[in-house]
C-alpha cells in the first residue's frame, strides 16, 4: 500500500510541482554513483539508498527526505535550522527534509554525503557493520 | 515479432502492454467461474504487469521521473479508453477505476525500473511469473462479498405520520448533492406499492427510469418494513457491478416528538479488491439512503 501512495505522491507532484520529480531524479543519478550506494524501492514507498546492507536515507515522492544519522549529530544538525525531525520518529536519529527548491536539492545530497560518509567511516573503523556484506 | 513492434519503443511500450492486459482479461473471462465477477487480479496484478511491461519498452530510454509517471498515466488512460470500447465499461464506472489503474501502473513501472537496474534476467523472470501465477490463482478462485449500510435520520414526528411515507412516497423533487448522482449515477426518485401487507409489490423508480422490483418480507406497522430486492437494472454503470439484496427501514419512537428512522441496505459487490470498491459501495449507497429519508423527513414534518 505504501507503493501505492508513493505512486499518488507521484501523480500530484507531476500535476503541482513536476520539478521535484526532476530534483528527486538529479539527487538519485548523483548518489547512486558514490561507491557502494545502492537503490531500492523503500518499504514505506520512495526511494532508498543503500551502502551495502546499510540504509543511509530515502525520498518520498513529494520530496521528503529522511536521513539517518546519530542523535547527537542530529542535534548539531538542527542549528544549522535547515532540518526537522522525522515526520514520524521524533525522537530517533532520523531527520526529514524537504526539498523545494534547487537550494535544497544541494542541501539534500549534502546530507545524504553526510550520511555516506558516516557509514564510510563506520566501517573503516571495523565496526560491526560492514556496508559492503 | 519483429513485424509487430514498432521503431518507436514508447509506442511499443504502450502498445504491448495494452495488448498483454486486453489477452489476459480476454482469457481470464473464459476461464472465470462467474464471469460477471471483476476480480482483484484485474485491478491490481494487471495494471502492475502492464507498468513492468511498459518499462521493459523504455528500459534504454533513460526517461526521467516525471516522464515515466506522465507516460504510465497516457498508458492507464488508453487501457481506460480501450475499456470503455472493447469491455462496454460506462463513464462512471471508469471515472471510479481510474485511480486504481493510475497508481498501479505507476507502481509497476517504478518497480519494473528497479528490477531492470539490477540486470538479473532471473529476478525480472521471476517476478513477472510470480504475478502471472498470482493472477491465475486469483482468477479460478470464487469470490463472494457482501456488506451492509445502516443511516439514521431524526424526525420530528410520530412513527404513524412517518409510516405512510416509509411504504411508498410521492416523487422527489430536491436537487441532487450527491456529486455522484450529478454526474449521472441513477438516484431514487419515487417508490410506489401494490398493497400495505406482507407480500405485496413494491417498486423503486431512480432518475434514469431504472425500477427496482421488491417484495415486502416484513411489514410491521409503524416500525418496521423489511423488502426483498426481486428484480434489478444491468448496465455498463455501476449497477451491473452491485446487486442490492434487501432493504429495511426501522421507526425507533424516541418519547418526545420524534422518532429515529433506520434505513439498512443489504448489497452483495462483482467488483473485486473490496477495500477499494467498498468505499465506493457504501458511498453511494449512503447517499441513496440519505435521499430517500431526508424527502421521508420533508414529507413527514410537513404540517
Amino acid at each position: 500500500m505504501a507503493l501505492i501512495f508513493d505512486s499518488w505522491l507521484k501523480l500530484w507532484m507531476l500535476s503541482t510541482r513536476p520539478v521535484v520529480l526532476d530534483w528527486i531524479d538529479e539527487i538519485e543519478a548523483e548518489v547512486l554513483s558514490w561507491e557502494g550506494i545502492t537503490g531500492t524501492l523503500h518499504q514505506y514507498g520512495g526511494l532508498q539508498f543503500n551502502l551495502g546492507k546499510v540504509e543511509i536515507g530515502h525520498i518520498h515522492s513529494n520530496g521528503i527526505m529522511d536521513v539517518l544519522f546519530s542523535r547527537q549529530f542530529k542535534q548539531e544538525l538542527m542549528k544549522e535550522g535547515q532540518i526537522e525531525d522525522h515526520h514520524l520518529f521524533t525522537k530517533s536519529g532520523w531527520i526529514s527534509f524537504l526539498i523545494s527548491s534547487e537550494e535544497d536539492k544541494n542541501y539534500a545530497k549534502y546530507l545524504l554525503g553526510l550520511s555516506y560518509e558516516r557509514e564510510l567511516h563506520k566501517a573503516k573503523r571495523g565496526s560491526l557493520v560492514n556496508p559492503f556484506v | 515479432m519483429n513485424r509487430i513492434l514498432s521503431k518507436s519503443p514508447v509506442f511499443n511500450g504502450f502498445f504491448f502492454s495494452n495488448l498483454f492486459a486486453f489477452l489476459i482479461i480476454w482469457i481470464s473471462g473464459h476461464i472465470e467461474i462467474e464471469s460477471k465477477t471483476m476480480i482483484y487480479s484485474e485491478f491490481v496484478i494487471l495494471p502492475l504487469l502492464m507498468g513492468m511491461i511498459s518499462i521493459w519498452f523504455w528500459r534504454n530510454l533513460q526517461l526521467k521521473g516525471r516522464t515515466i509517471t506522465g507516460y504510465s498515466c497516457v498508458n492507464g488512460l488508453l487501457a481506460i479508453l480501450l475499456s470503455s470500447v472493447f469491455l462496454k465499461e460506462g463513464v462512471i464506472c471508469l471515472l471510479i477505476v481510474s485511480p486504481l489503474i493510475f497508481s498501479f501502473i505507476i507502481t509497476g513501472a517504478f518497480i519494473g525500473r528497479t528490477i531492470l537496474r539490477k540486470n538479473s534476467q532471473k529476478l525480472n523472470v521471476s517476478v513477472f511469473s510470480l504475478l502471472v501465477v498470482l493472477f491465475v490463482t486469483d482468477a479460478v478462485q470464487e469470490h463472494h462479498y457482501e456488506n451492509m449500510v445502516a443511516d439514521e435520520v431524526i424526525i420530528h414526528a410520530s412513527p404513524a405520520e412517518i409510516w405512510k411515507n416509509v411504504v411508498a412516497f410521492a416523487p422527489i423533487r430536491e436537487k441532487n448533492n450527491y456529486w455522484l448522482f450529478q454526474i449521472g449515477t441513477p438516484s431514487p426518485r419515487a417508490t410506489t406499492v401494490t398493497g400495505y401487507y406482507q407480500g405485496a409489490g413494491r417498486k423503486c423508480i431512480f432518475s434514469n427510469g431504472y425500477i427496482f422490483d421488491e417484495k415486502i418480507v416484513t411489514y410491521q406497522e409503524n416500525k418496521d418494513l423489511t423488502f426483498d430486492i426481486t428484480g434489478q437494472p444491468r448496465d455498463p454503470e455501476i449497477m451491473g457491478h452491485i446487486d442490492i439484496l434487501r432493504g429495511q427501514f426501522l421507526l425507533k419512537d424516541n418519547g418526545n416528538g420524534t422518532t429515529t428512522l433506520i434505513g439498512n441496505s443489504w448489497y452483495r459487490l462483482y467488483v473485486f479488491p473490496t477495500w477499494y470498491y467498498d468505499i465506493w459501495a457504501r458511498s453511494i449507497t449512503r447517499n441513496v439512503h440519505l435521499r430517500v429519508m431526508e424527502h421521508i423527513k420533508q414529507l413527514s414534518e410537513k404540517k
